[in-house]
């Protein structure tokens, strides 16, 4: 997939993704985000994720590392922040190749379910999808099924990875706040 | 049955999500007046950075609550309330009200509390950010995992676990909240029950009469008892198997934790 850079309008770490999508849709952004985990652990490999916006609304999803699109990229895309995240501003017609590329397509709603586990800026954002022009969740694959949150369960190494990191954080945690006498640490493992 | 039958034991209970907007909140007073048929509850507003209960138990305007006492200016009874058939325990709203409190006196007020009730509901903060965020998974006995059928929240629910076990916190259970796809949802539980360490208590339907409720700012169970998702919390509390410890040794538990001033 290939995008010219466009105008940078924001650039920030965030740990929810339901701000920057909520600051696209309200700025009815056409562009894309760029989208960096911060925690290299849980991706297999490096990577980027892109997911393009059309007026506000989520419309193309890529992943450079996993080479996933669609629905699949908002997979690998949904692990746990921070996240580096840059939104760019582009004109209309140079998104229009990369938004034909039907593979690629996610539903309106998707990531906002899907990466901000939010249902209500999902309903928000399909509520505006049919008056700019991405269409409906109908007709775009992946639609309807539940499939990603169920790929992710699946996926037992990645939540291997995530309890993994978990379970560190809290380790060390425990000894940055005060907590060890409570801490089992490793025993037990 | 009576309350005075269980007075010999309490178990402390923190209702964790993770993630904000998985409705912990009115999770854990569902919880907390499903159990209280049962037992003696006392549920307490444990997210002392931005405590909404008081906002979902008709106690907007009350004077003295949690940070009061955290902030040592006020004994602990004097914060807790009986509404709906139980007691609560709000937190306020004010920036300087938290800026005064010191989440570390949280362990005294559970131990205060344990001295007189059968089982305590910590509302937890919505990230593990911080000390005090995390200190109420620390002090319980079990942690109640509130998720939604997400991949964001899921992860974040991994998270709370490890958490937990890391202070040897067990895991009472999950509760699906907020749950819009009936199709999906039966395989995403089974799914996720391999990674959890404690059964799934029930599936809760995305409901306005939640909304409404907090809107009246009453419980669920009490503003719309005989809705579907008030059904669910209840099959929920139904499927906790209460009884830890005695009173005596959760308080002197509590007394003794080692939790150090903020630096």
């Amino acid at each position: 997939m290939k995008l010219p850079r466009g105008v940078l309008q924001r650039q920030r770490v965030v740990a929810d993704l339901a701000t920057p999508l909520s600051n696209a849709l309200d700025a009815e952004l056409t562009g894309y985000a760029r989208l960096e985990s911060q925690d290299a652990l849980l991706l297999a490999a490096d990577g980027v994720g892109v997911l393009t916006f059309d007026a506000g609304v989520p419309a193309v999803a890529y992943h450079t590392g996993t080479d996933a699109g669609g629905p699949a990229a908002l997979a690998d895309l949904a692990v746990a922040g921070p996240y580096r995240i840059e939104l760019f501003e582009l004109e209309q017609a140079a998104l229009e190749q990369v938004h034909e590329a039907g593979d690629l397509r996610v539903p309106p709603g998707m990531p906002a379910e899907r990466l901000a586990g939010d249902p209500d800026l999902a309903d928000r954002t399909r509520a505006a999808a049919p008056a700019r022009a991405v269409g409906t969740d109908e007709g775009v694959p992946g639609a309807d099924e539940p499939g990603a949150v169920e790929a992710f369960l699946d996926d037992e190494a990645k939540i291997a990875a995530i309890r993994e990191r978990a379970r560190d954080e809290a380790q060390r945690r425990a000894a940055e706040w005060g907590f060890e006498d409570v801490s089992r640490g490793d025993a037990g493992r | 049955m009576t309350p005075q039958h269980h007075r010999s034991m309490v178990e402390v209970f923190a209702v964790a999500s993770g993630k904000g907007g998985t409705g912990k909140t009115t999770s854990t007073l569902a919880l907390g007046m499903a159990l209280a048929t049962d037992y003696d509850v006392t549920v307490v507003d444990a997210d002392t950075g931005m405590a909404n209960l008081l906002f979902h138990a008709d106690l907007a305007d009350v004077e003295t609550t949690l940070h009061d006492v955290l902030a040592g200016s006020a004994p602990v009874a004097s914060a807790v309330y009986d509404r709906f058939g139980m007691q609560v325990v709000p937190c306020g709203t004010s920036l300087a009200g938290f800026r005064d409190a010191d989440p570390a006196r949280l362990r005294e007020v559970v131990a205060t509390l344990a001295a007189d009730t059968d089982v305590i509901l910590l509302d937890s903060a919505a990230a593990l950010g911080s000390r005090a965020a995390v200190l109420p998974i620390v002090l319980a006995d079990r942690v109640v995992v509130v998720l939604q059928p997400t991949i964001p929240s899921l992860s974040d629910g991994l998270k709370v676990q490890e958490y937990a076990s890391t202070y040897e916190t067990d895991v009472a259970g999950i509760v699906f909240n907020r749950v819009r796809d009936d199709e999906a949802i039966a395989a995403i539980a089974e799914k996720a029950s391999r990674y959890f360490d404690g059964p799934t208590l029930a599936t809760v339907p995305e409901s306005d009469a939640a909304r409404a409720a907090r809107r009246a700012g009453e419980p669920l169970l009490a503003h719309a008892p005989d809705s579907p998702a008030a059904d669910a919390f209840r099959e929920a509390a139904g499927a906790i198997d209460v009884g830890a410890g005695d009173s005596d040794a959760v308080a002197d538990r509590f007394r003794s934790a080692v939790v150090p001033e903020e630096p």
